[in-house]
């Protein structure tokens, strides 16, 4: 019996690699894609609790749940407190986690221990954070006030940080970068100690200062991580829901609603699944523009 | 990733499989009761009892609970039922009835519970529940808004503590008494507590002040109806205790229960059963709580928005709608709620046959507002009420702490609502 030509060692390779891919690709259609693409087309519908329940499908509406959204003004609110809460809670971030990585990479007594210390935070449950930071601020007998009393000399008496839509988000803001802070720190650390050192030398016995050496040197060989590390922050600030909803449930007047809280506030609480889909649409397409130019203004260069 | 597939695979079969297999069911049917209140301090055990008793006296019925916390316990039953597992039975709030009701899971009393029964309950309760002419909900047991007030406080800040305000003139001369006293801790004492903070709740609570003035949120066709002098009595009125400092800003309820608890509010508005809260953090609250019926305000008699803790029914079949008739029957009884009306959840009975009972005829601490329970207004039901009231909390909001002109709030308020409220 002819068995036909044997399949070449490139053939079955390619085969083979398909074979290992399948399991990955059809996860992710199954469960990234198609979710995804179902939420888009949900976006059109007029699709509510019924739909599920009864299994009938979403009534094309003509834009409505787009229009609400506008029209409302929900929709541009929570984009610009979305996007103030990702630049800021990034900017502080970034100079918070560098300034203790440099002080961490510097041999400073009791680097280890402050090490696994700082990391706490890090490990804290979202929620649990949330809460803590609502207890520190809270308006009556929380530490802030307190704090605002004694070194104001009794005259700041009514501190309410989370109650005043002027710095509403700044408070959830400070609860983030306390949680955030640390994994930036290791990130940035880890780069740290990546930079040469006979490079660093080299540019000492040159006569560069420690600026010079930091923003020509240190800066440049960092590149890959600081990029790694801001990506990484925007996706989790962009998507930022549990601080938002446990500490100020997007109040007080919309002042911390942000397309996290909006998504499931239509979606869950005013049970419009399509309206939600709407907003998450919106979302999604803003967090892949906005990574997508950052990865266009920041180019990184192989420094090896 | 695969396992979890696999999993929710196997998991989606075997739902499927059991589902069909349930007709051929034999022995004791069993039904699904969503009750968030297990998780809540206090009324575990009271539940708990409920179920061994009523498993003993009728053997031929299980009751399975659904738990989840409050906040969550709609989202739980919903996702449930999206799955093809529907509940019997949710004990909820009477907010809940037009969700519930425009999500296809609610249905009309009449068509699982005895006439006999429904016909003790009062009339204008039963009403209270009615979408196009069919109740979705049956009460366990009634409040409106009332007012609670420290008597040591009012006694310290030289007040009658017998003489509580009956209209919000008469309350905000009050305050400005009580709004001078210190705590022991030499903390602020707020005069006067109305949540708006955002949570549905609040936005309950903000449409009783409304009725307070005479005032109306929602016409009798489920329109938005906000152009009326109550209406903006009310948010006035909100503005004008945050201006003095009176009420603690964006307060949810239990943050107001919380201060109240440690002296620290004179008044606050609550549904009675609010008082469990309070008890809950301070067991001595009990020797200086009272309670008022609601202010007038405006022009408005000071009436109130009925609230109520109420079973929403959902009809699973004969055997089991049978089954869950017993159970709502076995609850709402004199029996079963004596001591925890007493003890527990101060309220107004629902049922006719239920008015005399001890706990209620002799509870100290509802005593002072025993003729509210008679003047309460309907709010009609629509399906988006839990938008509606999150748009309150808003406006709320806004003429507070965002300071905003009342009239440019209330100008807001519509426009938002508008896309919500059709």
């Amino acid at each position: 019996m002819d068995m036909g030509k044997p399949l070449d060692k490139h053939t079955l390779d390619n085969w083979y690699s398909m074979g290992l891919t399948l399991p990955a690709l059809i996860i992710s259609t199954v469960f990234i894609l198609i979710p995804i693409v179902d939420s888009v087309v949900k976006s059109f519908l007029q699709y509510g609790v019924k739909n599920i329940i009864s299994g009938k499908p979403g009534v094309w509406n003509q834009f409505a749940n787009y229009r609400a959204l506008v029209q409302s003004n929900a929709l541009p609110n929570a984009i610009r407190n979305t996007f103030f809460f990702v630049v800021f809670v990034i900017l502080f971030q970034f100079v918070l986690g560098m300034i203790l990585a440099l002080i961490l990479n510097s041999n400073v007594k009791g680097a280890r221990f402050f090490r696994s210390i700082m990391m706490m935070p890090w490990v804290v449950p979202t929620v649990i954070s949330a809460l803590i930071w609502m207890w520190l601020f809270q308006p009556q007998y929380g530490l802030v006030k307190y704090l605002a009393s004694v070194f104001s000399f009794g005259k700041a008496t009514d501190v309410a940080v989370l109650n005043n839509p002027d710095t509403a988000l700044i408070g959830v803001s400070v609860a983030a970068l306390w949680k955030q802070i640390p994994l930036m720190t290791l990130l940035l650390l880890a780069g740290l100690q990546n930079v040469p050192d006979d490079i660093l030398e080299a540019a000492t016995i040159d006569g560069a200062g420690k600026a010079r050496r930091f923003f020509s040197i240190v800066m440049p060989y960092m590149g890959s991580v600081i990029k790694v590390a801001i990506s990484m922050s925007i996706i989790e600030n962009f998507k930022q829901f549990p601080l938002f909803w446990t500490m100020t449930g997007g109040g007080p007047d919309g002042a911390t609603t942000n397309l996290a809280v909006l998504s499931y506030r239509e979606a869950f609480v005013s049970m419009n699944l399509g309206s939600g889909a709407a907003v998450t649409t919106i979302w999604m397409l803003l967090m892949i523009v906005t990574v997508y130019l950052y990865n266009k203004a920041f180019k990184t260069y192989d420094m090896t | 990733m695969l396992l979890v597939a696999l999993v929710a695979l196997g998991c989606a079969f075997g739902a499927g499989s059991k589902e069909a297999a349930a007709p051929a069911q034999s022995g004791p049917v069993t039904i699904k009761v969503a009750n968030y209140a297990l998780l809540e301090s206090g009324y575990e055990q009271f539940w708990k009892g409920i179920k061994t008793g009523f498993e003993a006296a009728n053997p031929d019925v299980k009751i399975e609970w659904v738990t989840a916390p409050y906040g969550e316990i709609m989202n739980q039953v919903i996702n449930m039922a999206g799955g093809g597992d529907k509940v019997d039975v949710v004990f909820g709030e009477i907010g809940w009835v037009p969700g519930f009701e425009d999500a296809g899971l609610a249905a009309p009393i009449d068509e699982i519970l005895p006439a006999e029964f429904i016909k003790d309950f009062y009339p204008d309760v039963i009403d209270s529940f009615k979408i196009k002419g069919k109740a979705y909900g049956i009460p366990l047991y009634i409040s409106p808004y009332v007012l609670y007030y420290n008597k040591d406080l009012f006694k310290q800040a030289g007040l009658d503590p017998n003489q509580p305000p009956k209209t919000y003139d008469e309350m905000l001369a009050m305050a400005e008494k009580l709004s001078q006293l210190k705590d022991k801790n030499d903390n602020k004492v707020y005069a006067f507590g109305q949540t708006t903070a955002s949570v549905p709740v609040s936005g309950s609570s903000l449409t009783a002040m409304v009725f307070n003035f005479g005032g109306q949120v929602l016409d009798a066709n489920g329109k938005v109806s906000v152009d009326n002098e109550g209406f903006k009595q009310a948010f006035s009125m909100l503005q004008t205790l945050d201006q003095k400092g009176y009420n603690p800003q964006n307060a949810k309820l239990k943050d107001l229960r919380n201060l109240f608890a440690l002296g620290q509010l004179a008044m606050y508005y609550d549904q009675s059963w609010g008082f469990n809260g309070v008890k809950s953090i301070n067991a001595e609250a009990k020797n200086f709580t009272a309670s008022a019926s609601p202010l007038k305000g405006g022009k408005g008699s000071g009436q109130s928005l009925l609230q109520a803790h109420c079973f929403i029914l959902v009809n699973n079949g004969k055997a089991r709608a049978n089954a869950t008739s017993k159970f709502v029957q076995y609850v709402i009884n004199e029996k079963q709620l004596n001591d925890y009306l007493a003890n527990l959840t101060p309220a107004y009975p629902a049922k006719k046959s239920m008015a005399s009972m001890e706990g209620v005829a002799n509870n100290g601490v509802l005593k002072g507002a025993a003729a509210s329970a008679g003047n309460v207004k309907m709010q009609t039901f629509i399906p988006a009420l839990n938008d509606l009231n999150l748009e309150l909390c808003t406006l709320a909001q806004a003429v507070t702490v965002s300071h905003t002109n009342v009239d440019d709030a209330i100008a807001t308020f519509k426009k938002n609502v508008a896309t919500k409220v059709k």
